[in-house]
C-alpha cells in the first residue's frame, strides 16, 4: 500500500515532466485557415507532410496513418503516467462523441507502455476509447511531441497543420467550433 | 484540480523538499531535488529493470519547472547552464550520454525511452506563458551546488539575454 501511495505521489509531484499547465499564446503564421480563429493553447504548426508509421491497437489491429487521407486528424500522444493526460483524456472522449459524424478521426498513440497498463488504464478512467501502442516509444520519438499530451492535427491531404501544446478542455465549443470550422474549409 | 488525499497520506511518510524558485521580470525557474527513493519508487513503478533503478539511484535528481511570463519566446538551452560545487565545475550528464549508457547495458528500448520522457529537453522553445519541465541529472554530492543559467529570447533568439544564478541547491537524501 505505502508503495502505491508512494508511486501515485510521484505521479503527482513528477507532473513537471509533462506540459501540465500550458498557457501558450496562438500562433499567427498565414495559411488557408488563417481566418479561423485559432483557440488558446492551439498553434500553427505547418511542418509539411506528416510522417507515417504503422502501429497495432490493444486489440490487435493493424493501423497506418496513411489510411486517414481525406480525414481530418487528431493524433494524440498520451502515457499513463502524465497526470495531465489523465485530466485531459474524458475530454478527448468527450471531443470524439462530439464529431463522430465528422470526417474526423481521432487517432490515440500510448508512449512505450506495454497493452495490459494501457488497457487496465483505460478501463480505470472509463473512456471508451482505443489506442494505438508505441512499445518501443519510437513512433513518438520520431514525432517529436513538445512533452506528454500534445496533439496534432492533420489536415486531409496528410499535412500537419497545428500542434496543441498540453492538455485542452476539448469538450469546449471554442475547440470543437474551431475543429467544425476546419472541416467545412476543406469541404 | 489533484485529489489530495493519497498527497497527504504520502507526505507523511516521505521527506518534503522544498523547491528553491528563481523569478526574474521574464521568467520564473523552480529546481526541486528528489530524494534517491522518490526517483527508484518511480522507476520502479514504471516496470524499469533493477540494474537501471540501481544506476539512478546512485545520482543527483533535480526537477526543474520553466515558465515564460515574458510575452516572447525564451530558449532553453542546457549547453549554456553551469553546475558548480564549491567552485570546481560539474558535470551534467545529457541525454547522449544516457542513450548510450542504456544502450551499452542492453536495457529495454521503451524503458529507455520513458526514462527521455523524464529529463527535462537539452534545447526548447518556450512560448509566451509555457510551462514545461523535467529532471535534471548530476553526479551526487552532499555539499550545497551552484547553477547559472543563461537563456536566449525572442523569435530569433537576437533579445536580450537572460541569465539566473542559484546557490542554494542541493542533493536531496531519504530520511535515515
Amino acid at each position: 500500500m505505502k508503495k502505491h501511495s508512494s508511486a501515485y505521489m510521484l505521479l503527482i509531484i513528477l507532473l513537471g515532466f509533462c506540459i501540465s499547465e500550458a498557457a501558450i499564446a496562438n500562433g499567427s503564421s498565414g495559411d488557408i485557415s488563417a481566418d479561423i480563429k485559432v483557440p488558446f493553447g492551439i498553434r500553427h504548426y505547418d511542418v509539411g507532410h506528416a510522417q507515417n508509421f504503422s502501429l497495432q491497437d490493444i486489440d490487435g489491429e493493424k493501423f497506418e496513418l496513411d489510411q486517414t487521407r481525406g480525414h481530418w486528424v487528431f493524433l494524440h500522444f498520451w502515457a499513463s503516467w502524465c497526470g495531465p493526460c489523465r485530466e485531459e483524456m474524458p475530454a478527448v472522449q468527450k471531443l470524439s462523441e462530439a464529431m463522430q459524424d465528422e470526417k474526423f478521426q481521432i487517432i490515440m498513440i500510448n508512449t512505450a507502455e506495454d497493452e495490459d497498463t494501457i488497457f487496465e488504464f483505460l478501463s480505470a478512467i472509463n473512456v471508451e476509447l482505443n489506442s494505438l501502442m508505441d512499445v518501443d516509444g519510437l513512433v513518438t520519438e520520431a514525432w517529436k511531441p513538445r512533452g506528454l499530451p500534445t496533439s496534432f492535427l492533420i489536415n486531409p491531404e496528410g499535412e500537419v497543420k497545428y500542434q496543441a501544446i498540453g492538455g485542452r478542455e476539448w469538450e469546449k465549443p471554442e475547440y470543437i467550433n474551431f475543429l467544425k470550422q476546419l472541416l467545412k474549409q476543406s469541404n | 484540480m489533484f485529489n489530495f488525499v493519497p498527497l497527504m497520506l504520502v507526505i507523511a511518510n516521505m521527506q518534503v523538499v522544498q523547491p528553491v524558485i528563481v523569478k526574474t521580470a521574464e521568467m520564473e525557474i523552480d529546481f526541486t531535488p528528489r530524494t534517491p527513493n522518490q526517483m527508484a519508487s518511480f522507476y520502479e513503478a514504471r516496470g524499469f529493470p533493477k540494474e537501471m533503478r540501481d544506476v539512478l539511484k546512485q545520482q543527483c535528481f533535480i526537477t526543474v519547472g520553466i515558465l515564460n511570463t515574458s510575452n516572447t519566446k525564451i530558449w532553453l538551452d542546457l549547453s549554456d547552464w553551469t553546475f558548480s560545487v564549491a567552485g570546481k565545475a560539474l558535470k551534467r550528464e545529457d541525454r547522449d550520454y544516457w542513450k548510450k549508457r542504456w544502450q551499452d547495458m542492453a536495457m529495454p528500448l521503451n524503458k529507455q525511452s520513458t526514462f527521455r520522457w523524464t529529463l527535462i529537453p537539452e534545447t526548447l522553445d518556450y512560448l509566451p506563458g509555457e510551462h514545461e519541465g523535467g529532471n535534471i541529472i548530476l553526479p551526487f554530492t552532499d555539499k550545497h551546488l551552484s547553477v547559472t543559467a543563461t537563456f536566449a529570447t525572442g523569435e530569433n533568439k537576437q533579445g536580450k539575454k537572460i541569465t539566473i544564478s542559484t546557490d542554494k541547491l542541493f542533493c536531496a537524501e531519504d530520511a535515515q
